[in-house]
């Protein structure tokens, strides 16, 4: 029975034992999760330290992490809300744009094939609803239409509803399967005949998975190409955030830096995301 | 016509058992083939790079972190409650009350035990995600296994073994350290083995308690000192592999958790299975 | 003094674990006084408008539970009486041991071949009825059938193996014929074990989280038109713990109603399976079985 004691020895020891720096804890966005993870494999071989990332609950999730004090820094695919302020008053939400995505209405290649290339916003409330049941009534093929939706709580989600609807919590309670994170949305559209989901422009490969344009009020169709949303004119981009409470501290602040300066910027578009608009911090950046 | 009947059921419940067998063949055979070619000494030495480059060093490491600490905690708490469920309760209702209890506990879905790891630790101690949470709840989770495992081996020590020790004159306590502990520790040995196996592949504990993606090392306090783990990083990567190295990774990093966990079952196979068989025959 | 650290350590870990089944109980509460016996038997799910039934994930919980038993029943029972009644010796060893060892494979192993193989299988398997896709209540069966084959097959060989060798002998003497043996000597002797493996089955299928919910399709408020209506299980479903393994729980964090009653789902969980588990053992009380 001298085990215990020595158990209890080891944990003494390890609750004594302080770190010499505090790992950078980040939380949030599966959208935002790979830059990062980049950038932060990069910062630490450069300079050390620990940055821990982590994606449950998507931007939601990270935002109430760093609410509650989980993380220093949230990952974010949406805008701060006011119900987010209200929920945390006593945080003061910084967020910092590192980038931009366009959020694409993404369909399996039988209803691509099958002639569908647009849709009005009409046109998705009403499939997003459940009162358009056949792709045929939108002049595609004759299959039933599969919505795979977004859980709620990802930005994704947060920024369609927010189009679609004027605000999220607008939108209608309705029950479709649901998906998380991008790569899941994906698969599961690719394998799926008459399938539509909302993901992240960069993940719209045109093999698998193919890009709806969006007919705008005027007639035009916009589609989420790299050159629309830098224009501005695709109507369902977003910026991707950093968000801190209160001014970023130190390291908080070097991982932001780095992805607004060169090399972040070169690891953001690699990710298929348009990088932020040109930084004018210094062009001095980690190797 | 009932030789017919006969050899039928021969045929088909060999069929059956055939089909079990096929499938722990099937399904490491499937791993394998897309895991094997992403094994190398770098994928196993070396630490994560970006979004599933690199290796997978310290999802191993958090994993045995997990592991250790699951059991310096289960392990002496199994040794007590063995003996209370073999040597200090009264024979009868009080014994059939805790065995079923352990059994009512080892039923208790991994899912629950997160989620009260979420509640306790994280939540309440403030704890944030920790090697410690998730290796209490991992200890908690395995103790039944343990537990049943070393009292049925306390159980076969002959009884004439303890009578012989008290005639020498033994104390109570005495007899439990120097026969029946010694003669039952590979009871403990395959308990832990296979408990540790458990431990080793759950998700759904560690998922609110203890792993994060990318970033952590190894942990230098209790708060808020996440580790990395091989099935947390097999289900992020199997929902988010963007590229196909990350695709690679993710094989990879199923057959090196694979490995971890048979071999584990394996080496306990041998007395689990003497045991079932003595409990049977003797 | 080792008396003394025994029970400590024991009523400890009870103290533990009637704690946390407590904390349960009382994290929950604030959902028991919203919706009231309405949490057991409301059929919508929709927290952002503080609606909190959970009927339907109690009824994804069971049908997922009860096909994967139906699938699994069959070739388990197979395959222990051809261990406990054909084999010898070595063989039967390996062969059990092949089976213990299936027992092993993480979850979200076989979450990841469900993703990659099943929902593929599944959704061809389907097409006659054309499914909308291979995240069905179906996918989630046929994989928790994989996954508790091991458990039930081990638990079914334990009772079939611990009739006593020499009422076979008996039964063979008279002339009869193996097959006849194990219909009317063995398999109703060691019938309640058999149903015990069941439950027990049962139990493990109840709880199982990660490898359903990368396959089940998540979709809330899926409620049958009639109890036993054969349709939803072509379509994509919830269960309890694929909700509890979901990122709503992340949000659920801070507001002590939705808190509230996402504990209250696993505090359901666990009566569910601890109910069943109880109830297997009292119809076979465990001896030489392991846990």
């Amino acid at each position: 029975m001298r085990r215990p004691a020595l158990v209890l020895a080891i944990l003494a020891a390890a609750v004594t034992v302080s770190p010499v720096r505090a790992a950078l804890r980040i939380n949030g966005s599966t959208t935002v999760n790979p830059v990062v993870v980049d950038a932060a494999a990069e910062l630490r071989a450069a300079r050390g330290g620990e940055i821990q990332v982590d994606t449950l609950g998507g931007s939601s999730g990270g935002i109430a992490a760093l609410g509650d004090g989980r993380a220093d820094v949230a990952m974010s695919s949406r805008p701060i809300l006011e119900s987010d302020r209200e929920r945390y008053p006593g945080v003061d939400f910084r967020a910092t744009a590192i980038g931009s995505d366009a959020l694409a209405l993404v369909v399996s290649r039988d209803v691509w094939e099958g002639g569908l290339r647009s849709l009005t916003r009409p046109q998705l409330l009403a499939l997003y609803e459940g009162r358009i049941r056949n792709w045929r009534e939108l002049g595609g093929p004759d299959r039933r239409v599969v919505f795979f939706n977004k859980e709620p709580g990802r930005g994704t989600w947060e920024v369609f509803a927010h189009w679609a609807y004027g605000d999220s919590s607008e939108a209608p309670l309705v029950s479709l399967p649901e998906v998380g994170s991008n790569e899941e949305a994906r698969s599961k559209v690719a394998s799926t005949r008459g399938a539509i989901s909302q993901l992240s422009a960069a993940w719209a490969d045109g093999e698998r998975v193919f890009a709806l344009g969006i007919e705008l009020a005027d007639g035009s169709v916009v589609r989420p190409t790299p050159q629309a949303v830098a224009a501005g004119e695709y109507p369902l981009s977003r910026p991707l955030f950093l968000v801190t409470d209160g001014e970023a501290g130190r390291d908080a602040r070097e991982l932001i830096d780095f992805l607004l300066g060169a090399r972040g910027r070169e690891i953001v578009e690699r990710h298929g995301y348009l990088p932020a608009s040109p930084a004018v911090t210094t062009p001095e950046e980690a190797p | 016509m009932r030789r017919l009947i006969d050899h039928g059921f021969t045929l088909l419940t060999g069929m059956a058992a055939l089909a079990a067998c096929g499938l722990l063949v099937g399904i490491a055979a499937v791993i394998l083939e897309r895991g094997l070619p992403a094994l190398s000494w770098e994928f196993v030495s070396r630490a994560a790079d970006g979004f599933g480059g690199g290796g997978v060093v310290y999802q191993i490491a958090g994993t045995v972190l997990l592991l250790l600490t699951a059991l310096g905690v289960a392990a002496p708490t199994a040794i007590a409650v063995a003996l209370l469920a073999t040597v200090y309760l009264d024979r009868g209702r009080s014994r059939r009350r805790l065995t079923l209890a352990l059994y009512a506990l080892n039923g208790v879905p991994s899912i629950v035990f997160g989620i009260v790891g979420l509640a306790v630790f994280v939540k309440g101690l403030g704890w944030g995600k920790s090697w410690l949470a998730g290796g209490l709840v991992l200890a908690l989770m395995i103790l039944p296994t343990l537990t049943v495992a070393l009292a049925e081996r306390i159980r076969a020590v002959p009884r004439s073994y303890r009578t012989a020790a008290s005639g020498l004159g033994l104390s109570r306590s005495a007899v439990v350290w120097s026969v029946l502990l010694p003669q039952s520790l590979g009871g403990l040995v395959s308990g832990t083995l296979l408990g540790l196996a458990r431990a080793a592949g759950e998700t759904a504990p560690i998922l609110f308690t203890a792993a994060v993606f990318a970033g952590a090392t190894l942990p230098a306090g209790v708060k808020e000192s996440p580790i990395l783990a091989l099935p947390y990083h097999i289900f992020v990567l199997a929902q988010d592999s963007f590229d196909p190295a990350a695709g690679a990774a993710l094989w990879g990093s199923a057959t090196v958790l694979l490995a971890l966990v048979l071999s584990l079952s394996i080496a306990a196979l041998p007395t689990r299975l003497r045991t079932h068989e003595e409990a049977r025959h003797g | 003094m080792t008396r003394w650290l025994t029970w400590t350590l024991s009523l400890l870990t009870g103290v533990v674990v009637l704690g946390s089944a407590l904390l349960l109980l009382l994290e929950s509460l604030p959902a028991w006084r919203h919706s009231g016996l309405g949490f057991l038997t409301g059929t919508r799910w929709f927290f952002r408008a503080s609606e909190f039934g959970a009927a339907p994930m109690v009824y994804g919980t069971l049908v997922v539970a009860v096909l994967a038993l139906g699938l699994a029943a069959p070739l388990a029972f197979g395959a222990a009486l051809f261990t406990a009644e054909v084999l010898r010796g070595r063989a039967r060893l390996a062969v059990k041991g092949t089976i213990e060892l299936l027992a092993g494979i993480p979850s979200v192993v076989y979450g990841l071949l469900g993703v990659l193989l099943l929902r593929d299988w599944i959704y061809r398997l389907l097409s006659p009825f054309d499914p909308l896709s291979g995240d069905t209540l179906l996918t989630g069966g046929v994989l928790l059938a994989v996954m508790i084959l091991p458990t039930v097959t081990t638990l079914a060989d334990d009772s079939l193996a611990g009739v006593p060798a020499g009422q076979r002998r008996a039964a063979r003497g008279l002339g009869l014929t193996r097959a006849e043996v194990a219909a009317t000597v063995v398999v109703p002797q060691a019938a309640p074990g058999l149903v015990a493996a069941l439950l027990l089955g049962l139990g493990r299928a109840l709880g199982e989280t990660i490898a359903v919910f990368l396959v089940v399709g998540r979709r809330d408020n899926q409620w049958p038109e009639w109890l036993l209506s054969p349709k939803p299980i072509a379509e994509a479903g919830q269960t309890l713990t694929t909700k509890l393994g979901g990122s709503e729980v992340w949000i659920a964090w801070g507001d002590p109603l939705h808190w509230g009653a996402i504990v209250g789902l696993a505090l359901l969980l666990l009566s569910l399976v601890v109910g069943l588990t109880v109830t297997g053992l009292r119809l076979a009380p465990p001896g030489g079985r392991d846990a």
